[in-house]
């Protein structure tokens, strides 16, 4: 058996530049650098196109291609054998390189020359390695083997949706050694994402949202393929990102930028994945390092892998509790907390909602809470199902494809960070606790 | 054709590599070694490993067509010559030392870019008995620097 490129992908990260080599009716050679080659499967790469030039004139009259790569661990080079099949200017693959390009370019100086035309897609015909001394490679820092094997079992030992996204997120930390990660639920209706938890970050940023297409996350997303940028750019930067994408669609006010996303001010190396089952995307996993190209092609795999598995596991919890049978508890009502009353303010316009004068949430979980705390004052109630939730027309949920227990428990979460009187317990398979540990006044604020 | 600004840049600590096509039109490629330049700057003289380089030489003797990248990693500046009368004659021991200077050079140039030491030394290992010369008459000089003037013929 020949070589196989994905044992050698090392070489395509463009540490050391590969060459580019073509030939023309007349037999005269061309050479040229290679900005970035995207390895696709172990039969076919893509280049990009960048530039009308005299490779591309020579690939697009019908020239054989020869490649040369090395790689920065060894000093192993291989010549490659490869023949065009066609260019694509849009799509997973060209976004994927977009992204990486723009990372390129930014690392090199070249933001403003190297704009991806193409994604030009190669059949390989031959890989050789040339003869000649290697150094042996460094141990790899994970094996990504022994760390999928782990977080597998872990996350398959977890009983519900909570616990399943704490366990996700450790196991990131402990068997893949992330130490910056952020985990977003997809609002398929609004075209959002939002925090759900996160790892490694001064402020959680739970509740802070990005627009589907937007940054490295946002595009991710839209595409529903792992994006994963070596060098800081820019271009990709969530922070700035999602400020020109929110006054590009005119939704400012409908996106949550009160709360801020979390993130690494110069991150390196970003990588995000898309957490799908069944043709639907759940979420994105967002990773980011301060070093540069700290996430190659293993990193990427491992963690697709394991974001498909989360995927299967978040969509058995919702299944099960959206069928879940358990009907509201029959406990009495809690004793009337004493103290100063809480001053919860609800604006209608955007469901948002404060608590004296904080910004608490806005959007389907401020619809939610506010009706819990009407509920809790009208009619005494702290005992509350999903379906309930899913029942009430007016709190504006998409869908039985919207993940509600995901927005319960940015619900939870953001209580547990903003107020320390008002708390929501899980108390079974779709059934949860209100909690309330001092007087209420609401009050429906009239719009700005 | 080549100005003295760009005889001296590849001569520097430059990436240089070597293109050559088979009779049916499948280049093939090789690192080079370091280079000279002969009567004046008239021919350029560069450095191959056999080893590496069986189809390269057996194409350039077949058709003396060569391309020949010269790339600074640092700046990106990057240069393409062509020639069409390109032949492949004996190392002469006496170019050792631009060999060795070359080589010495890039180690220079790639170390603060991140590049482990021992693999740059892997990477341009050679024997002097398996060294050999490609020497050709530069008929067309191309800046291929990334940028607006890529692809600029020069001379």
């Amino acid at each position: 058996m020949g070589l196989r490129l994905d044992t050698i992908r090392e070489c395509l990260e463009g540490v050391i530049p590969g060459h580019i080599a073509t030939c023309d009716g007349e037999g005269m050679p061309n050479l040229a650098y290679l900005s970035q080659v995207q390895f696709i499967d172990n039969d076919h790469v893509a280049l990009s196109y960048q530039f009308f030039n005299r490779t591309r004139q020579n690939i697009l009259a019908g020239s054989p291609v020869r490649l040369m790569l090395t790689s920065h661990l060894t000093g192993a080079q291989y010549r490659l054998a490869l023949a065009y099949l066609r260019t694509e200017t849009s799509g997973p693959l060209f976004e994927q390189m977009k992204a990486k390009l723009a990372g390129i370019a930014s690392h090199t100086g070249m933001s403003e020359v190297f704009r991806l035309l193409g994604s030009d897609v190669y059949r390989i015909l031959a890989i050789e390695q040339v003869p000649g001394p290697t150094v042996p490679p460094p141990p790899p820092v994970v094996n990504y083997l022994t760390a999928l094997r782990r977080a597998t079992g872990r996350l398959a030992g977890c009983g519900n949706l909570e616990r399943l996204l704490e366990t996700a997120l450790d196991c990131l930390g402990s068997e893949f050694g992330i130490g910056h990660v952020m985990l977003l639920m997809h609002d398929e209706a609004r075209g959002r994402l939002y925090t759900l938890a996160s790892r490694g970050y001064p402020q959680s940023g739970i509740g802070s949202e990005i627009p589907v297409g937007a940054g490295v996350i946002g595009i991710c997303a839209r595409e529903r393929i792992p994006i994963r940028i070596g060098f800081m750019t820019s271009e990709y930067g969530y922070g700035r990102t999602i400020r020109d994408g929110v006054e590009a669609d005119g939704q400012g006010d409908s996106l949550e930028t009160a709360i801020p996303l979390p993130g690494l001010p110069e991150a390196g190396s970003q990588m995000a994945v898309p957490i799908t089952a069944y043709d639907h995307l759940l979420g994105v996993l967002y990773l980011e390092n301060v070093a540069d190209l700290h996430f190659g092609y293993d990193d990427e795999d491992a963690l697709v892998a394991f974001a498909a598995q989360l995927g299967l596991a978040m969509h058995h919890h919702q299944v099960a509790e959206d069928l879940a049978e358990d009907e509201s508890g029959t406990a009495g009502a809690p004793p009337a907390p004493a103290g100063e009353p809480l001053l919860i303010r609800h604006f209608a316009a955007n469901d948002s909602v404060f608590i004296d004068d904080d910004y608490l949430i806005k959007g389907v979980a401020g619809a939610i809470i506010w009706k819990l705390l009407r509920e809790h004052m009208v009619a005494g109630r702290s005992e509350f199902t999903n379906r309930e939730l899913r029942l009430d027309t007016t709190l504006g949920l998409p869908d039985i494809t919207d993940n509600l227990d995901a927005r319960l428990i940015l619900l939870q979460r953001r209580l547990a960070e903003r107020c320390s009187f008002i708390a929501i317990e899980k108390t079974g398979r779709g059934r949860f606790r209100l909690n309330v540990s001092r007087p209420l006044q609401l009050s429906v604020a009239a719009p700005h | 054709m080549l100005d003295s600004d760009n005889a001296a840049f590849i001569q520097t600590g430059v990436s240089i590599s070597l293109a050559s096509c088979g009779p049916d039109h499948l280049p093939n490629m090789s690192r080079g070694l370091g280079c000279k330049l002969l009567e004046g700057v008239n021919q350029v003289a560069v450095f191959v490993r056999r080893s590496q380089s069986q189809a390269l030489l057996d194409h350039i003797r077949h058709s003396g067509q060569v391309a020949n990248v010269f790339s600074l990693p640092s700046s990106n500046r990057t240069l393409q010559l062509k020639g069409i009368d390109a032949r492949s004659v004996p190392f002469a021991p006496a170019d050792l030392p631009v060999v060795e200077k070359h080589l010495a050079d890039f180690i220079l140039e790639v170390i603060p870019l991140g590049m482990a030491e021992a693999v740059v030394r892997a990477i341009l290992a050679y024997r002097p008995d398996d060294l050999s010369t490609v020497v050709y008459t530069p008929c067309a000089v191309f800046s291929q620097t990334p940028g607006p003037k890529a692809g600029e013929r020069l001379g």
